[in-house]
């Protein structure tokens, strides 16, 4: 993926810059409004990190509504020490895809960028979800595993649908929270957890490659492969 | 000087009081004068009268005469008397010649006669006796005293007016200004960090005496405000800096060991930990300073707040199962209420979390929602736990406050302050109730006024989604 980072702080950008190399991904950096515009309008970037708040007169928020205007539909994540629900709100209506509070854990800005650039490829909500020997069909609301059919509460069927729309991704535990039940705020207990081994309990436990696996220090991920 | 208001006030009152006086002199002064020139005419003209009855009578010579011995007996400068023949040559009386500017017919005239005070306007009357001519006047000695006593009176009046008012108008002055010194006093040691003075007071309702009582009741409550923040304050310095001490500790030790490549890692996941503790400890008391400003009675919307409630119930059955707890949803049916969904999400969250942490193994845990009344929605959490004691009831929602039987559980203790934010935020307090056993905690939420037709209530609620994010984010996987 190539990715654009507009971020001012020398030390998030360059532990940015560092952990989107390793995930494989190449980033330019821009440490200004003014850099981040041009190149933001100039480049074909799979995914735009932008900072919310920058010196000098352009802001995050600008550039992103400049983009828009413009007809640039690059998926943007905006990262902001701005927590309010209300700055939240504004930071979407701009036009940003999705919004992170500083500080943040990485695995949760490399799983949110995952998610924006799968969902930016397209998604078709009709055709049936596989991971390995397990069958997940959005129109019927059928799940097998090989033969065998498996029965889910809504929630969890929610729950699993999320998960395997984002096979082979880590999905962070607040992106479970804000997807499956609305969530947007901490609940400050393992509830999610309890959810996640639940589900595995009704699609791994009988079976014995087990599809749901836990991301240390991340969260969780569906994959067939190890 | 001029511009102190005690003073001006005074002189306001002085110049008001020589306008009264010069109203009531001034017609006065006129009605006098033109009685005093009736009069004296009258007199004159009697004079006269009497001279002519005698020249009638008696002839010229015998006027001369009457007119000599008048002079002679008479204090100069009284009467005016002038005899004059047709030629105007002085015959008898106490003018050297005929006035200049009186004419030689009969009639009532004004000439300026020497006297004791320079020149006075002095009445003279003329009249015609046969071919001479007689000039009759009387200076205005007879009124000089009244009209100078006249003058003196009003002038003593116009000083007294004028020295009381500004005494008054001084003695108001320091009056006040003392008082403003002892409330400027005051507010001083306030401004300097004093809290605790309080302005001056007495038992009367003059206006100083009110706006003190009134600027003693803002301070009263200002007070209240910031030993609540110094508290807070005190709290928030103490639950960061025990996670914040741990943290240093664990790093430092680890700069100091130098433990395997393993053992780090190890410690540094658990440093990462002490510092997550410490974001969350500092979103909630973002969370909590953003409700308490009111800022976000803009997110309220119309919502269904059985189903919010079954939500929540359903997010925390897997959790309710764990400890095999019975967590049960009661409610009749949808019921729509005007309300912030997110932070009401979070509050129901919060209280279920903590029914969950004191609930006893097999206990059970139930929530209801009902319609109290035309206007309020009544949510309660009620559990079988321990409970509250009586005491403990106030002190569990201040902010960062842990029970005994909390200690060693998860947690900031900032639960029941976020709840009760969040009730007060929806115009409702929170109740701590026995439920003997166990605790009932219940709050308020408006009905949704309008919009509570059957109709609307049988929609599903507003998903939150549109509130808080647009539905492209959250609906989609």
């Amino acid at each position: 993926m190539k990715i654009l980072l507009v971020e001012d702080n020398e030390r998030v950008s360059q532990f940015v810059i560092k952990g989107l190399q390793e995930a494989g991904h190449t980033t330019d950096h821009a440490a200004n409004g003014r850099d981040g515009m041009f190149l933001a309008a100039s480049e074909p970037y799979d995914v735009i990190i932008m900072d919310r708040m920058l010196p000098g007169d352009i802001d995050g928020l600008a550039i992103i509504e400049v983009l828009r205007k413009a007809g640039k539909r690059t998926p943007i994540l905006i990262l902001s020490a701005l927590s309010e629900v209300d700055d939240r709100i504004r930071g979407l209506r701009s036009g940003g895809d999705d919004y992170l509070t500083k500080p943040f854990a990485f695995g949760e800005l490399l799983a949110r960028i995952d998610a924006l650039h799968r969902r930016a490829e397209g998604v078709d909500h009709e055709i049936p979800l596989t991971v390995g020997d397990l069958h997940v069909d959005p129109l019927t609301r059928k799940v097998t595993r090989g033969d065998r059919p498996i029965t889910l509460q809504p929630r969890e069927f929610k729950l699993l649908e999320y998960l395997m729309r984002h096979a082979g991704q880590v999905v962070t535990r607040t992106m479970l929270l804000e997807n499956v039940w609305d969530y947007h705020f901490d609940p400050q207990t393992n509830v999610v957890d309890v959810h996640i081994s639940k589900l595995r309990q009704k699609i791994d436990a009988e079976f014995e490659r087990p599809l749901l696996k836990t991301v240390r220090n991340a969260g969780y991920m569906v994959t067939a492969g190890d | 000087m001029i511009r102190s208001s005690a003073l001006s006030l005074a002189l306001g009152y002085v110049a008001l009081g020589l306008t009264a006086l010069v109203l009531f002199a001034a017609p006065l002064w006129y009605a006098w004068q033109v009685t005093i020139q009736d009069g004296r005419a009258e007199i004159l003209q009697a004079d006269a009268q009497r001279l002519t009855d005698i020249y009638k009578r008696d002839g010229a010579d015998a006027v001369k005469t009457f007119i000599d011995t008048r002079v002679s007996m008479q204090i100069a400068g009284e009467r005016i008397l002038l005899l004059t023949d047709a030629s105007l040559h002085p015959l008898a009386g106490n003018l050297h010649a005929w006035p200049a500017t009186v004419p030689q017919t009969a009639g009532n005239y004004t000439i300026p006669v020497k006297g004791n005070n320079g020149d006075q306007q002095t009445l003279v009357h003329v009249a015609t006796l046969g071919s001479d001519y007689l000039l009759v006047g009387r200076d205005n000695a007879l009124f000089q005293p009244l009209q100078t006593r006249f003058w003196y009176g009003l002038s003593a009046a116009v000083a007294v007016l004028c020295i009381a008012g500004l005494l008054v108008g001084l003695i108001t002055r320091r009056a006040l200004m003392s008082r403003v010194h002892s409330i400027r006093q005051t507010v001083s040691a306030i401004i300097h960090g004093d809290l605790k003075h309080r302005l001056p007071t007495h038992l009367s309702d003059d206006e100083l005496n009110t706006l003190s009582l009134t600027i003693n009741g803002m301070l009263d409550q200002i007070e209240l405000l910031v030993h609540g923040v110094r508290n807070v304050s005190n709290s928030i310095a103490h639950d960061l800096r025990t996670p914040l001490a741990e943290l240093r500790s664990r790093l430092e030790e680890l700069s100091l060991i130098r433990p395997s490549t393993e053992e780090t890692y190890a410690e540094i996941d658990g440093a990462v930990a002490d510092v997550d503790r410490v974001i969350r400890i500092f979103d909630a008391l973002l969370r909590l300073a953003e409700i308490d400003a009111g800022m976000r009675r803009s997110g309220f919307v119309s919502l269904d707040v059985s189903d919010l409630a079954a939500n929540a119930v359903e997010f925390y059955e897997p959790a309710a199962e764990l400890k095999d707890i019975d967590l049960r949803m009661r409610s009749n049916g949808p019921l729509l209420v005007s309300a912030d969904p997110v932070l009401l999400a979070q509050a129901l969250s919060n209280l279920i979390d903590n029914a969950l942490k004191y609930a006893p193994l097999r206990g059970s845990i139930e929530v209801a929602v009902q319609k109290l009344d035309d206007l309020r929605a009544e949510i309660s959490v009620s559990d079988n736990g321990p409970g509250i004691d009586d005491e403990e009831k106030t002190k569990v929602m201040q902010r960062f406050y842990r029970g005994d039987a909390s200690r060693g559980t998860p947690g900031v203790g900032l639960g029941l302050s976020l709840v009760q934010a969040v009730a007060k935020l929806h115009g409702s307090t929170l109740e701590l109730r026995d439920n003997g056993p166990g605790l009932r905690v219940v709050m308020t939420v408006p009905i949704e006024p309008s919009g509570a037709s059957l109709r609307d209530a049988q929609q599903p609620a507003l998903p939150a989604s549109e509130v808080v994010a647009p539905p492209t984010l959250a609906s989609l996987p």
